[in-house]
């Protein structure tokens, strides 16, 4: 068995051998967004998930214009094959990713194993050098809903049972021990989980070099977890970066057709008034 | 050099060997068999070896003072001079190792910086500044992964890839050096100290390399040494030690050199290091706190009637004031 739109992915290898092409743009997304500024594989622009891939005022993603500017500051045109890469396997990579895709780029990709495995192999260069592309006239597509969960939905998958809903977060999220890992800025009022969801924690989905599992064992991992295939899945976690990831796994290498990423996650269902949690501690 | 006197040209000189060991210390009103030890049941005698006692506090000296050493030797370091900004040394640690790297670094010339993950105490962040090297601090660790602590080890390995001329990585998780510099000396010294009666080594695991070059020397001597490591338990908060899970990022690990690991809810070692202060008058650090709760649990369940433990105390309370407050916080000054 092979993953679903393996296309979705490339390698090391492959990013190696495609170094300089013109068409072929190299994006680093990293939680620490201090590293890109050390070293990163040449030619790559970065952005900060921080300032750069949400809205500065309300909490929302970036709005449609503003993903146009970004992209196009960066000297991104819509034809070109994008290949998104990052620290921590690829967190917020994933979450790029998901938001080309939500605005209609056609073609991205995500290297399998991130910053971690390419740094892992000896020989792969490096550079401190920002590289500059001249600015193109970007135009996204209005965004892709399909991919995106809203709290409606998710409350409604957990009434009815509609759809899969995936709790990604460490257990010690999942059960309500704590609300998020130590030391976050990012919170909640409440800690647990949405009634139904089901966890399986990001981490499950990678060996450790950073690379994906393969489709059968992602499969098992998920089905033991008391997934249903062939169900509409919804994924979530504490700001929707980790969600990514597993909704790129659930749509890209298991070709879930109907998937969706809740990018509000826990800090917007843990702090809505009257909606309901599920505590395991 | 006279370790007598203790008389020396310069603090290199005071870097632990096995003619100038660190103090093992008997343990004795918190000794867990006390009971039949007084009864005459068991001679059991149990040791401290205080590593806080080498010159820049920790166990880490011994390793860090070799990789420097072997760097030196085979000329990929150098100092400013001129225009040339020289080539110092980068390396993720937790600490212990890169205060004992900024120390040496220091004071032979050499430019240090070190990459610690956030949660590492602010004392050792800030004893990091005051031995004199860069500070980068990485936000790792936020959600349980396979390749934990990627971040602090990623961007020591970003300067050294990216600045090759400016940087060397001694990487302390892959360095042989580091195990060997527990062969050369901490194994050598627990055998001249126990006058090889030792029958126990009770020690963490981090990098590894304290467990592996100490047990590779010991049970050279005598394939009898039971080497027992003690781990926290998950997701523990515990500064500079590893449990299992979180070993994937060291190469030098050796589990058949370990006779069993016990994990130790990681809480017991704050508790611990209360009662080594207050009632062995033993100035341990969390990690030390942890080992011997360890040791006490194994030593209760087997109740050996002869042999000698020795438990590796890595460094001292005083670098752990903010997370001793925070995990015992009745400790806290009243305003």
């Amino acid at each position: 068995m092979s993953y679903a739109h393996a296309d979705a992915l490339v390698s090391t290898d492959w990013v190696a051998q495609n170094l300089g092409k013109d068409n072929i743009r190299l994006v680093e997304i990293d939680v620490d967004t201090k590293q890109y500024d050390v070293g990163h594989i040449p030619g790559a622009v970065t952005f900060n998930w921080t300032t750069q891939l949400q809205d500065q005022v309300r909490r929302d993603i970036l709005s449609k214009e503003d993903f146009e500017k970004l992209m196009s500051d960066a000297g991104i045109r819509e034809t070109d094959t994008v290949v998104v890469y990052g620290d921590h396997n690829n967190w917020f990579a994933a979450y790029g990713f998901w938001l080309m895709k939500l605005y209609g780029h056609r073609d991205v990709r995500l290297m399998n194993g991130g910053r971690v495995k390419w740094l892992a192999e000896e020989g792969r260069p490096l550079t401190g050098e920002k590289p500059s592309f001249p600015r193109s006239n970007y135009r996204a597509k209005d965004p892709d809903t399909s991919i995106r969960a809203r709290v409606m939905e998710v409350l409604e998958a957990s009434s009815k049972g509609s759809a899969n809903l995936i709790d990604v977060r460490s257990t010690d999220e999942y059960t309500g021990k704590v609300i998020a890992p130590p030391g976050m800025n990012e919170t909640a009022q409440r800690a647990g989980h949405v009634p139904g969801a089901r966890s399986v924690p990001w981490s499950l989905t990678v060996n450790q070099d950073g690379t994906f599992k393969g489709p059968d064992e992602l499969r098992a991992l998920y089905r033991s977890a008391g997934w249903v295939e062939g169900k509409p899945s919804i994924a979530y976690c504490r700001i929707g970066e980790r969600s990514s990831h597993t909704w790129f796994v659930l749509k890209y290498l298991l070709g879930v057709k109907d998937c969706k990423n809740y990018d509000g996650s826990w800090t917007e269902y843990g702090n809505l008034i009257g909606a309901p949690i599920e505590k395991n501690v | 050099m006279d370790h007598s006197a203790r008389v020396y040209d310069n603090v290199f000189e005071m870097l632990p060997t096995e003619e100038n060991p660190s103090p093992a210390v008997r343990i004795n009103a918190l000794h867990p068999l006390r009971e039949d030890v007084d009864a005459g049941r068991s001679r059991y005698e149990l040791f401290a070896k205080l590593e806080w006692m080498n010159p820049f506090g920790s166990v880490k000296d011994r390793a860090a003072w070799e990789m420097i050493r072997e760097a030196e030797e085979r000329g990929e370091l150098r100092r400013a001079a001129g225009g040339d900004e020289g080539r110092g040394i980068v390396e993720p640690t937790s600490g212990n190792t890169g205060i004992s790297l900024a120390a040496i670094a220091s004071a032979r010339g050499y430019s240090m910086r070190a990459i610690v993950p956030e949660k590492v105490p602010l004392e050792k962040k800030v004893m990091l500044r005051i031995a004199g090297a860069e500070l980068d601090v990485m936000t790792d660790a936020m959600c349980p992964s396979p390749g934990m602590g990627e971040g602090s080890i990623g961007m020591a390995k970003t300067y050294s890839r990216t600045y090759p001329n400016r940087y060397l990585m001694l990487n302390q998780y892959e360095n042989q050096t580091n195990f060997k510099a527990h062969i050369r000396t901490t194994g050598p010294e627990i055998w001249r100290q126990t006058s090889g009666r030792v029958t126990h080594l009770f020690t963490s695991l981090g990098t590894c390399g304290t467990v592996t070059g100490t047990a590779t020397f010991l049970k050279q001597k005598n394939p009898k040494i039971k080497v027992i490591a003690l781990q926290p338990s998950a997701g523990h908060d515990v500064p500079g030690i590893r449990n299992r899970e979180e070993l994937g990022v060291t190469k030098l690990f050796d589990p058949s050199l370990i006779d069993e690991i016990i994990e130790v809810p990681f809480e017991r070692a704050y508790t611990a290091v209360l009662e080594l202060c207050r009632r062995e008058g033993l100035f341990a650090g969390p990690s030390s706190g942890l080992i011997f709760d360890g040791a006490r649990s194994y030593l209760a369940r087997e109740r050996p009637a002869d042999g000698v433990g020795v438990m590796m105390f890595c460094d001292n309370v005083f670098k752990y004031v903010s997370s001793m407050v925070k995990h015992a916080p009745d400790l806290a000054p009243q305003e």
